[in-house]
């Protein structure tokens, strides 16, 4: 009976019954449910009929839609390049042991651990065209004269949402680079460093180079989340001022529960797979050409 | 002279770019610990607002008193948990399978089990949720515990694919010879060495489970089934009036406790993801 | 009178009159229609917008239960997550039996829901009749009977400081739009600007700009419901905001339904449009403003009647329910007199009743402040006027085109042509 059970080949598949039995069950089987959804034309309480692709093409011709995908790619594509940047700088600086570099670590993860809902409403305090206190400060300062409206125009709440869409997923960022640069071999950069070579050729020619597939890994994960975000924007401005903040899981969601129409909101929904495919092909090749 | 300048210098060059990142990571807690200790009445007049001058602690006491936060704490501290471990442990036997038993189909698995980490969970809560109602696990607060399974499995599975692929194989070909079985194998030497790695894992699971909130606010409906974040916002936003020093009270004790994990467990995770970067 | 027999309307009233002179009395309790034994209730209802509201509520309910036996477990929820819920509660065909929703929800998912009409129609008849916007929010006319009773709606009025209303040299709220803006003008002018949403906030955008469009006449479609917005009379309402934007505090593109509150009790804003949950918390904890702070009427438009949008909260039960009466009972009985004078006193006036008879009730009178919201539902619309509710009404809501369009207006500087056309272009979008 136990060597039975030690062939791979049966043992395999035994040992991964329970993720296969879960991610099935309770995310691929909804998924297809969700696809066909968007086929058709249901709303909230009725089954709907197919009407193939009609929701699809609807929503091109529709330019709140079309606002709201231009906006989830720019969101995206800026909060991942500044985290990035910020999380690589703020890894490279907490890279070494100094005086609290311990308590540092541990407080600089506070962002990715606090609950997104309350602190999305706390960054809305922040930012309130009344009460910023950053406003006031600014103004205390002498540097502006009057309050910043910062969630209410379009490109400073397109900006803003931004900046803490990256408060939040910098920690993420920073410890997956800490993690990066403990893995560089420290012989590297020791010979590198008796060859003459100074501290930013050493991370252009090495630092840089062992550093790229971690970077793809990082951007790939946390692109999945940032296009798929809903918390932060729901609860910061509900995809407004006039749209300019909408995305794509805000709108399906306001779409298809607030107004009722599923099929649309699910054919909203659709659109972001093939967008995750793309970054999921990254971050697999990257897994890959690594392991 | 000169040495002390430029040891100052490096310093300043060092401790001013993080000083101004720290500041801008922990700006909103500070924020939120202000917010908690001001009255209604400061937080909307002062002169300072930088700045606390008559605190109280009367949201705290209310918050701890005249809600039933202890009871949303119990429950995300249980959800979490039982969401944690349950994920782990899949992750972990879904990574031993994939990268040490090399079955029929293993490879083709494993990216599957990857593409399922890109479904966002705002198309699928309506779908699901009759999933749900033809289980019967609608309102049941253990339900939680599969349904987050859905995201944290693919993430830990593939952090721990990574990781495992790290062990040399040495080890289980010598235990092999000596007649040792793969599952004796799986918890006498990889389990062992995989410690930082699931560390890594649970962490990450423990987090995304611990601050989770679209599927707790929509599949539970009794109050007795609410978590912190759901709790704190159906109760302490009463329609156009928030309850600002409870609603901060409230994030700030829910964050304290992972908090302290992290402060504990952060050179582990490091490792753990360096680790499963490394091979 | 569907379904009721004459001798069942007097036992009707018998048993109403009971339970109005309160559950103290021990004699036997008379529902409408037979309770099913065993029963129990889940009720979902918003979180009060005051705290007052909650505690009466859940007093009458257990008053409820201990004249019928049945348990009622409420849950609550902040007003904006309750569509979620009830959105999920229809599509799948499980969840609270009794929900208490906004605007047209019912009319989402109308096959769904157990018909009410014979509790609707002792209501109207016992408690002088529904407004008629209730009677739109509650009575299905495709199907040809009450899908939901209606409940009532968290009014909206003017919230203003007098001294300052004064130091601009005015001695009250203007009553017509006119003055109106001259008003906001010169209370800009001293300092003391106005502030009203502009951002997606669900509750204060859409009040005034309703208001406003109606107010001059417009209408998103007619009684047709075909798009009728890019009208002359909104160009005028669009041209008027503009006017009033300029009066406004500088950020209010952004504001949510909070924001309001927050600006005015912190002395920022002279002047607001909001339910008397301002009123009520300055009464609380504010006490420096409260003696300034008053609340007035709506300004009335070119139509020549009030056409204030409220808010607007109805209960409904799912056809899944299994105590169907039970549940009809209950939202009966906490409909009667016993039951909404001191749920509707313990939050002065908060919620306006849906049932004419309650503009009686003495908290009405107790302080002029709480008066102007006595009225609210008198003579005014609900959101998809000149239409009928239903899906496309309710989606033209939720997708903010109306309040789109007014920021469209006053925040990009867009020409009222221009943004009413954009307007225009999304309603047909939504109406086919």
């Amino acid at each position: 009976m136990g060597r039975w059970f030690d062939a791979p080949n049966r043992l395999g598949p035994l040992l991964v019954a329970p993720t296969v039995l879960i991610l099935g069950g309770l995310l691929a089987w909804p998924l297809v449910l969700g696809v066909w959804l968007s086929l058709t034309d249901a709303s909230l309480g009725t089954a709907g009929a197919f009407v193939g692709l009609a929701n699809y093409a609807a929503l091109l011709r529709d330019p709140v839609f079309l606002g709201a995908a231009f906006y989830a790619l720019f969101y995206t594509t800026c909060a991942e390049v500044l985290k990035v940047a910020l999380g690589l700088a703020l890894a490279l600086l907490l890279n070494r042991r100094f005086r609290f570099y311990r308590i540092t670590r541990a407080v600089m993860l506070l962002p990715w651990v606090a609950p997104t809902v309350l602190s999305a409403l706390a960054w809305e305090w922040l930012l309130d065209p009344q009460f910023s206190a950053i406003s006031w400060l600014l103004v205390h300062l002498g540097l502006i004269h009057g309050y910043i409206n910062f969630l209410g125009e379009t490109w400073l709440a397109r900006a803003s949402l931004i900046v803490v869409n990256v408060w939040r997923g910098l920690p993420y960022f920073t410890i997956g680079y800490l993690a990066g640069l403990q893995a560089v071999p420290r012989e590297l950069l020791e010979a590198a460093s008796i060859d003459g070579a100074g501290p930013v050729t050493i991370f252009r020619r090495i630092v840089w180079p062992l550093l790229l597939p971690v970077t793809t890994i990082l951007v790939s994960f946390s692109a999945i989340w940032t296009v798929t975000d809903f918390q932060l924007i729901w609860t910061m401005t509900r995809g407004g001022p006039l749209n300019a903040t909408q995305v794509f899981t805000t709108l399906a969601y306001q779409r298809a529960i607030t107004g009722g129409n599923l099929g649309q909101g699910a054919a909203i929904a659709a659109f972001v797979i093939p967008l995750m495919v793309v970054f999921a092909a990254f971050a697999l090749r990257a897994t890959r050409e690594h392991a | 002279m000169n040495a002390g300048r430029i040891r100052l210098r490096q310093t300043l060059a060092f401790w001013g770019p993080l000083g101004l990142m720290l500041a801008f990571l922990l700006l909103p807690f500070y924020w939120m610990v202000l917010t908690a200790v001001k009255s209604r009445q400061e937080l909307l007049n002062t002169p300072n607002p930088w700045w606390s001058f008559h605190p109280t602690f009367q949201h705290i006491v209310r918050l701890l008193t005249g809600t039933e936060y202890g009871r949303w704490f119990l429950n995300t501290l249980f959800v979490s948990t039982g969401a944690t471990l349950l994920s782990v442990t899949c992750a972990f036997l879904a990574a031993f399978a994939i990268t040490r038993l090399r079955f029929r189909g293993a490879r083709v698995l494993s990216t599957m089990i990857f593409l399922c980490y890109i479904v966002p969970p705002t198309i699928l809560f309506i779908p699901l949720a009759s999933v749900l109602i033809d289980l019967g696990w609608f309102n049941h607060l253990w339900a939680l515990i599969p349904i987050y399974g859905t995201f944290l499995i693919p993430f830990s599975t593939w952090l721990l694919i990574g990781f495992l692929r790290s062990i040399p194989r040495e080890l289980e070909e010598a235990a092999r010879v000596d007649g040792a079985s793969w599952l004796r194998i799986m918890v006498r030497i990889i389990l062992p060495l995989s410690v930082p790695g699931l560390i890594s894992a649970i962490i990450f699971c423990f987090t995304l489970s611990w601050n989770e909130y679209l599927y707790a606010l929509v599949y539970m409906f009794s109050s007795q089934n609410k978590t912190v974040s759901v709790g704190l916002i159906t109760e302490l936003v009463r329609g156009d009036v928030f309850q600002w020093g409870q609603l901060m009270a409230g994030a700030l004790l829910g964050t304290l406790p992972v908090v302290l994990v992290y402060f504990f467990f952060v050179e582990y995770y490091v490792a753990g993801m360096s680790g499963a970067l490394k091979e | 009178m569907t379904g009721i027999s004459r001798r069942g309307f007097v036992q009707l009233s018998a048993a109403a009159s009971l339970a109005a002179s309160g559950p103290a009395l021990a004699a036997p309790y008379q529902p409408l229609n037979p309770i099913e034994k065993g029963a129990k209730l889940q009720l979902l209802r918003w979180t009060g917008f005051i705290n007052t509201d909650d505690a009466v509520w859940k007093k009458n309910t257990e008053a409820f239960t201990r004249a019928t036996g049945v348990p009622v477990q409420i849950q609550e929820l902040t007003w904006t997550d309750v569509q979620p819920k009830s959105a999920l509660a229809a599509q799948i065909g499980s969840g609270p039996d009794i929900i208490m929703g906004w605007y047209d929800d019912p009319f989402i998912y109308p096959e769904k829901l157990v018909d009410v009409s014979d509790v609707c129609e002792h209501l109207g008849k016992t408690q002088g009749g529904w407004y008629p916007v209730a009677q739109t929010y509650g009575y299905d006319q495709n199907l040809k009977r009450w899908i939901a009773v209606p409940i009532g709606a968290p009014g909206a009025a003017v919230v203003y400081r007098e001294s300052w209303i004064k130091q601009a040299g005015f001695d009250a709220i203007p009553k017509d739009y006119d003055n109106f803006l001259k008003l906001c003008r010169a209370l800009k002018k001293t300092g003391h600007p106005i502030g009203l949403a502009l951002g997606h906030a669900v509750g204060d955008a859409n009040t005034w700009c309703y208001s406003l469009l109606w107010g001059f006449g417009g209408q998103p479609v007619d009684a047709e419901n075909k798009v009728a917005i890019n009208s002359k009379a909104t160009h005028a309402a669009l041209a008027y905001a503009k006017a009033l934007y300029e009066t406004m505090i500088p950020g209010t593109s952004s504001w949510l339904d909070p924001s309001n509150n927050q600006s005015f009790l912190a002395g920022k804003i002279s002047l607001t449009i909001n339910g008397i949950s301002i009123w009520f918390v300055a009464k609380q904890q504010f006490p420096k403003i409260f003696p300034d702070t008053h609340n007035a009427d709506l300004p009335i438009g070119p139509v020549g009647t009030p056409t204030v949008y409220n808010l607007f909260s109805q209960a409904f039960i799912f056809r899944y329910c299994r105590y169907p009466n039970a549940a009809k009972e209950y939202l009966r009985f906490m409909n009667e007199a016993a039951q909404v004078g001191p749920w509707v006193t313990a939050m002065t006036g908060y919620v306006t009743p849906a049932l004419k008879g309650y503009a009686k009730l003495p908290v009405w009178t107790e302080s002029p402040d709480i008066t102007p919201y006595r009225d609210v539902l008198a003579g005014t619309h609900f959101d998809g006027w000149a239409g009928r509710p239903g899906r496309q009404a309710a989606t033209a809501l939720n997708n903010f085109v109306i309040v789109d369009m007014f920021a469209d207006a006053c925040v990009n500087g867009t020409s009222p042509q221009a943004a009413a056309a954009t307007a225009e272009k999304r309603l047909k979008a939504i109406y086919g």
